[in-house]
């Protein structure tokens, strides 16, 4: 049988991290923390019109594998990525625009926030299609590979989206066409309701990168150091030219699938077993122990990020909603009258 | 003029437009060593190399996903579906990703990609379909129905510099066509008909492989006195209804011919545009539609045959709309 190729370089990316980006690391985990929470809140008391996709428990993820990316890389983020918008410069005032529809959304209303795009920020629009992006981001490392310029696509997904066609015609093709992309696996153990292992025969979906003839690595999902290290290896290796790596994220949900899932099935031990491995906890004891963050610290950046929350609520629920007419544009790059029909 | 066969007509079209926008690509299966299961992509790869012609796995949906991916990033590739029946297995990155890209992203992000779509209409179940009208139906996407090798050249550019996804329909049975078409580049309009064969008494709208039938139906009527007019729309996404309306105000009778299944083809659509408008009361017979009746295209010729629209069904519905 063929063995899993692990990523062969060191992993020491971490140590080129100042305490600054350390502390930006933790920011951007507890405000994506908080967001959810508060969206939550607000989708309950409706007044928000949806609720989210929580990404608690799964913030490392996010934050880590797009932390210090370049501008000109890609992120193609999957349903539960909302970290990797926070680290790619998404504002919170321009994330609840997005899930109120408003005018001030980054597509007038036309989308909703979790499928949004911020081509600006180097985030293209996701598809509800689960693993629809993995192929898709095979065109867009293609594309970067074309143009000769060491960008790279970053890509996520859930372990759900692993079993799909889209993932192995798309690990495929990138083997083939030696593209630089990254695939980011967060397997969060279960799809939606279901536990992986009723899905997938195996333990570990990085297995499956020995098919593909590309480095395969099962990383710590709840340490973003861990995360990081990795996908700043494989980037590297993208970008000068060495082809596509599979990094499996285990990790785990802290809340239900969605807000109005009729229950929750998982175990509560397990709940608590990985409530106890806490993204957020495990960098704030580590920042902690180096001497880079104290309680006073924290809590200045817990008082920042609820006034960037009330400040961008405030703004938002003053926000108009677009025009109807935004409704018809920009289906075609000519008015839809011009179709004759 | 000199003239060549249409498969060469969009071999040329791509070849010049390839010299001219090194951001086009060609994808597909067998396109590159093989020069494409029909033909079509022959010397390509000498010329353009393995980078921009480029030959896939049996992976439909895999590189039509990567060619939006690309088309976002700025390339413009045009993928070959070898048959329309593949279409299918690559509907989800064609009508949600593909289709839905400019619209999601609010105008920031466009798909310049072009689908080549060969209809094999006499092989099996499976491969000889027509599609054309689904990809109508999708916001997002345009569609182009070249009948001849001129506006197959003219269509296949301009398709190709087009900003949005484009389904460029092609037909087996057209390939070997001969006509006149200009040697340098250029470009056909999108949406705009051309009338194939003046007349007075019906019009005829079809496309593809329905045009030589329609207008070999009409010589035939000509010799009986019976005068049609043959309209081939081109485009079928952007649609000149228009050209449609004004030869109907003409004739006051209607027959639309497809290959497509009637029930939800796009000539239903025609009838309900040219059924809304003023042209309506300028009608002297019912609107005929001469099409597939709703079966899956089979194998063995005499069924095949059958089933096809054809010279003498196209006579047959003309007749009926001079209730003769």
């Amino acid at each position: 049988m063929t063995r899993r190729q692990p990523l062969a370089d060191e992993m020491s990316h971490r140590d080129a991290l100042t305490a600054d980006y350390l502390r930006e690391m933790y920011r951007l985990m507890l405000l994506g923390r908080r967001f959810t929470e508060r969206a939550l809140e607000l989708a309950a008391e409706q007044r928000l019109p949806v609720g989210m996709h929580p990404s608690a428990g799964q913030e490392a993820v996010g934050v880590g594998a797009c932390f210090r990316l370049r501008p000109g890389d890609w992120v193609l983020p999957s349903l539960r990525t909302t970290e990797a918008f926070w680290t790619r410069g998404v504002t919170v005032l321009q994330m609840f625009n997005a899930i109120m529809g408003n005018a001030g959304s980054v597509n007038a209303g036309k989308e909703s926030f979790h499928h949004s795009g911020y081509p600006d920020l180097g985030i293209l629009a996701g598809s509800a299609i689960v693993g629809a992006q993995i192929p898709q981001a095979v065109g867009v490392a293609w594309a970067i590979k074309m143009k000769r310029i060491d960008n790279v696509a970053v890509c996520f997904f859930g372990d759900g989206a692993a079993g799909r066609g889209d993932f192995h015609e798309g690990l495929n093709l990138a083997s083939l066409l030696k593209v630089p992309v990254v695939f980011v696996c967060e397997n969060n153990l279960y799809f939606q309701t279901v536990p992986a292992a009723v899905g997938q025969p195996i333990e570990d979906i990085a297995d499956r990168a020995a098919s593909y003839a590309m480095p395969g690595q099962v990383v710590d999902g709840q340490d973003v150091l861990a995360v990081y290290d990795a996908v700043q290896t494989a980037v590297a290796r993208a970008r000068a030219g060495e082809g596509p790596t599979l990094l499996e994220c285990k990790t785990y949900r802290f809340l239900g699938h969605y807000p109005s899932m009729l229950r929750d099935d998982r175990p509560p031990e397990e709940i608590a077993h990985w409530t106890k491995r806490d993204p957020i906890s495990i960098l704030g004891r580590h920042l902690e122990e180096l001497g880079h963050q104290d309680g006073a610290a924290v809590e200045a950046v817990e008082a920042a990020i609820a006034k960037e929350l009330d400040d961008s609520l405030r703004e938002c629920e003053a926000t108009p909603f677009a025009d109807a007419k935004q409704a018809f544009t920009n289906v075609y790059g000519e008015p839809i009258e011009a179709m004759g029909l | 003029m000199r003239e060549i066969e249409l498969r060469a007509a969009i071999r040329e079209g791509l070849a010049q437009e390839m010299r001219r926008d090194e951001t086009v690509c060609l994808v597909g299966e067998d396109i590159a060593r093989y020069g494409g299961i029909l033909g079509v992509t022959e010397g390509m790869l000498e010329e353009f190399g393995p980078e921009r012609v480029v030959d896939m796995p049996i992976s439909e949906a895999g590189f039509a996903g990567m060619a939006v991916g690309a088309a976002l990033m700025g390339l413009r590739p045009v993928i070959e579906m070898q048959f329309t029946g593949l279409l299918t297995v690559a509907m989800d990155p064609l009508v949600n990703t593909g289709a839905k890209a400019r619209y999601v992203h609010d105008g920031a992000m466009s798909v310049p990609m072009v689908v080549r779509s060969p209809h094999m209409m006499h092989g099996n179940a499976y491969m000889s379909q027509a599609l054309e009208a689904w990809f109508a139906h999708i916001p997002g996407f345009k569609v182009v129905t070249p009948s001849t090798p001129a506006d197959a050249k003219g269509l296949i550019v301009a398709s190709i510099r087009d900003p949005d996804p484009v389904l460029f329909v092609e037909h087996e049975d057209l390939y070997a066509t001969i006509g006149p078409v200009p040697e340098e580049l250029f470009t056909a309009p999108f949406g705009e008909a051309c009338v194939r064969r003046e007349g007075v008494d019906v019009t005829v709208v079809a496309w593809l492989a329905a045009v030589p039938a329609a207008d070999a139906a009409a010589g035939e009527l000509a010799a009986q006195g019976i005068s049609v007019e043959v309209i081939d729309p081109r485009t079928l996404v952007p649609f000149d209804s228009e050209a449609v309306l004004r030869s109907v105000r003409k004739t006051g009778r209607l027959v639309i011919v497809h290959e497509a299944v009637r029930r939800g083809g796009f000539g239903g659509e025609i009838a309900a545009m040219v059924a809304g408008s003023d042209v309506v009361s300028k009608l002297k017979a019912p609107i005929e539609r001469v099409a597939n009746p709703g079966v899956s295209v089979p194998h063995a010729k005499h069924l095949n045959r059958a089933v096809l629209p054809d010279k003498d069904d196209v006579i047959a519905a003309v007749k009926r709309t001079l209730g003769s």
